[in-house]
């Protein structure tokens, strides 16, 4: 019975993982299970589960986007630039940082269909292209005196607020309640909007078919170069979103933000069940694998194991995933 | 209590007065400012309960490891300290979410060194509020924290110059290879070593300034194009020691070791070890680890004195002494000093 509502539950063997790995972290690790922790959990992982969220589009799709690190720099840079050189309200530099980022998406997916460049290529070359593009227009380099300069836009700052959301359910009358930063509230929201365009639109069947066999997703009429170009449009977009709710975490953007992000991400799709042949994945997933590697990474700092076992550790889980995907997939044949 | 046991007390309980005696000294030099006759260090030493201080490098590397061992060295002699050091993974967030986690788990004093001066600031300030003092390693940070121990870039940077255009003979051109843009001590040895060079040898240019991204085998690359469109360089300057070094290895495959100067930065075992062997010419030598004496020091006597950062007036600093090592003085750099 247990085992078949939980064949019925998406992602049922990482949410039984996360579950079992959060309460060891509770009884092992000193200072895992406070309030403060949650929210250390929740403000430092919610853009990295967004940027996850955005490389499940490509891996849809059968593709990879690599430069997702540095298109996320790319938009940092915007907002850096349009507030410290131009000036311009916050609110406008999140518009353009997040407009920028799509378009570098956008001119990924375009490389990938018009040249029918393999993903792998063409978004390697595009995160050396983007992160040149990034120093080139560095404020930090064209007005040395910016790099120590924070940004203190209000709007932008807003997404580093935190709100006492127990206190409005009157939990924090019987238990100290994390406060939930605005950059959760953020994740929730795209998760949302991300349901809603999987789910319950055609779009999400497009996708999916266009990612699980190409070919006959073509055949049956679907504008597949249309549809993978869109799935690095949103890889691109949700790179953006991320950007600006790193940076307003910072103060600052920096021409190194985001190195290495592209295998984070890849990382908490693929625990997070998103296949790397394509034509599978929820929004769930990604955001379960960012906030594992999460909680991991922290419970195990806090446990005051070695950095170099963590990073082994991390490596194991990843492995794990995979294997559990490719031994379920066996079984399902 | 048996007679043996009462020994080992003695002596622990002589060793943490004679460890906390030198943090005293150590962080009066470091931050002559700082409260110390506030509150007494000796009596929170004789606590049971250790506590955690941790070290956020940048990423592994010969000098935030070299640090560390200087700070282990020091609060390891007081047996009071749970200590431990964290890779920041080169990720401005990971060391961001690194803070988080120390002060979340009540660390007394976080040693750090910041990739970003401005990025880091508000996790500095978040420390301070829990009254946790932030120490910091070479790259300050916008926010005022307890101290910042930091090796002399720039004046150091100057005084290469002035050897090396002294080696040259006062003529001839230089290449520098360099570090990425975007890094504060980038600027402040590549700025002290032009603004040298223009003081004290006007007769030498500069003629070529390349990103060899810290790296010796980079540096190979870069070195080979330089010399390919400025024949006529006779002296490099590496920003650190593995950038000089891959120099050296291009001058000795090109035989032309003995026209060149090359000079790096640090001050690293290898490279003392080329100038002793003929092939570098010098090199910025600090002892790392007597830094990361200094840090742990002022750290043992906030700790153990009760001193929290809110306690700061001001933000101590300490630019730690170093010298221009060549083939004439190489050797006088002890091997217990060397990284």
């Amino acid at each position: 019975m247990i085992s078949k509502i939980a064949a019925r539950v998406p992602n049922g063997g990482l949410i039984a993982f996360f579950v079992v790995m959060t309460l060891f972290f509770c009884f092992f690790a000193r200072n895992f299970a406070t309030a403060t922790n949650v929210e250390n959990i929740l403000v430092g992982y919610s853009f990295i589960a967004i940027v996850a969220l955005g490389q499940m589009f490509p891996i849809m799709a059968r593709g990879i986007d690599l430069s997702i690190g540095s298109i996320l720099a790319l938009a940092g840079m915007v907002v850096f630039d349009a507030i410290l050189i131009f000036e311009l309200p916050g609110w406008i530099a999140i518009i353009l940082a997040i407009a920028a980022a799509t378009l570098a998406g956008t001119l990924n997916g375009l490389f990938i269909v018009i040249l029918s460049l393999q993903p792998f290529v063409a978004t390697l070359a595009t995160l050396a292209g983007y992160r040149g593009l990034v120093y080139a227009i560095s404020g930090r380099q064209l007005y040395p005196e910016l790099a120590t300069t924070p940004l203190r836009d209000p709007s932008l700052a807003w997404f580093n607020e935190y709100y006492d959301v127990g206190a409005w359910f009157g939990l924090d009358a019987f238990i100290t309640t994390p406060w939930i930063p605005a950059s959760f509230l953020v994740l929730l929201v795209v998760m949302v909007f991300l349901y809603v365009l999987l789910a319950k639109t055609p779009y999400g069947t497009a996708l999916k078919a266009t990612g699980g066999n190409k070919e006959a997703a073509r055949l049956a009429g679907l504008r597949v170069r249309m549809i993978e170009v869109s799935a690095y449009a949103m890889s691109g977009f949700l790179a953006g979103i991320a950007a600006v709710l790193l940076v307003a975490r910072l103060t600052t953007s920096t021409e190194a933000l985001g190195i290495g992000m592209e295998l984070t991400a890849i990382a908490a799709a693929v625990i997070g069940g998103t296949r790397l042949l394509g034509g599978q994945g929820n929004v769930l997933g990604p955001v379960l694998g960012a906030f594992f590697l999460g909680v991991v990474l922290i419970g195990l700092t806090l446990m005051g194991i070695s950095q170099f076992v963590q990073q082994m550790l991390t490596g194991a889980i990843l492995l794990a995933a995979v294997g559990y995907d490719a031994i379920r997939r066996g079984a399902g044949q | 209590m048996t007679e043996d046991t009462k020994s080992d007390e003695s002596r622990r309980h002589f060793l943490k007065s004679m460890a906390l005696g030198s943090a005293v000294m150590g962080a009066s030099a470091v931050a002559p400012g700082l409260p110390l006759t506030k509150t007494s260090g000796a009596a929170k030493a004789d606590g049971h309960a250790k506590q955690k201080m941790a070290f956020i490098q940048w990423q592994p590397h010969t000098v935030p490891n070299a640090w560390s061992k200087g700070i282990e060295e020091v609060l390891n002699a007081q047996e009071i300290f749970d200590y431990q050091l964290l890779d920041g993974q080169n990720k401005v967030e990971v060391q961001v979410s690194l803070m988080d986690t120390l002060i979340n788990d009540g660390a007394s004093v976080i040693f750090l060194q910041p990739i970003d001066s401005v990025a880091l600031a508000p996790s500095i300030a978040s420390a301070k509020r829990r009254g946790i003092s932030v120490i910091t390693l070479n790259i300050d940070a916008t926010e005022e924290h307890a101290a910042h121990v930091e090796m002399n870039h720039y004046f150091g940077a100057k005084e290469i110059a002035r050897v090396m255009g002294e080696k040259m003979g006062g003529t001839g051109e230089v290449a520098i290879m360099n570090a990425p843009p975007g890094i504060i001590i980038r600027d402040q040895r590549t700025n002290g070593f032009v603004e040298g060079m223009a003081e004290y040898h006007p007769g030498i240019s500069i003629v070529a300034d390349v990103n060899a991204e810290w790296s010796r085998q980079k540096a190979q690359d870069a070195l080979n194009t330089v010399l390919a469109s400025n024949p006529n360089v006779t002296g490099v300057y590496g920003v650190n020691d593995s950038m000089a070094l891959g120099a050296v290895d291009v001058a000795k495959q090109k035989g032309i070791l003995d026209q060149m100067t090359i000079f790096g930065n640090d001050g690293e075992r290898d490279a003392l070890e080329s100038i002793e062997a003929g092939e570098l010419t010098g090199t910025q030598y600090t002892d790392v680890y007597q830094q990361g004496r200094f840090a742990a020091s002022a750290a043992t006597v906030m700790a153990t004195g009760g001193i929290s950062a809110r306690d700061f007036q001001s933000q101590g600093t300490l630019l730690m002494p170093y010298i221009i090592a060549t083939a004439e003085n190489v050797g006088g750099i002890q091997e217990a000093q060397r990284w």
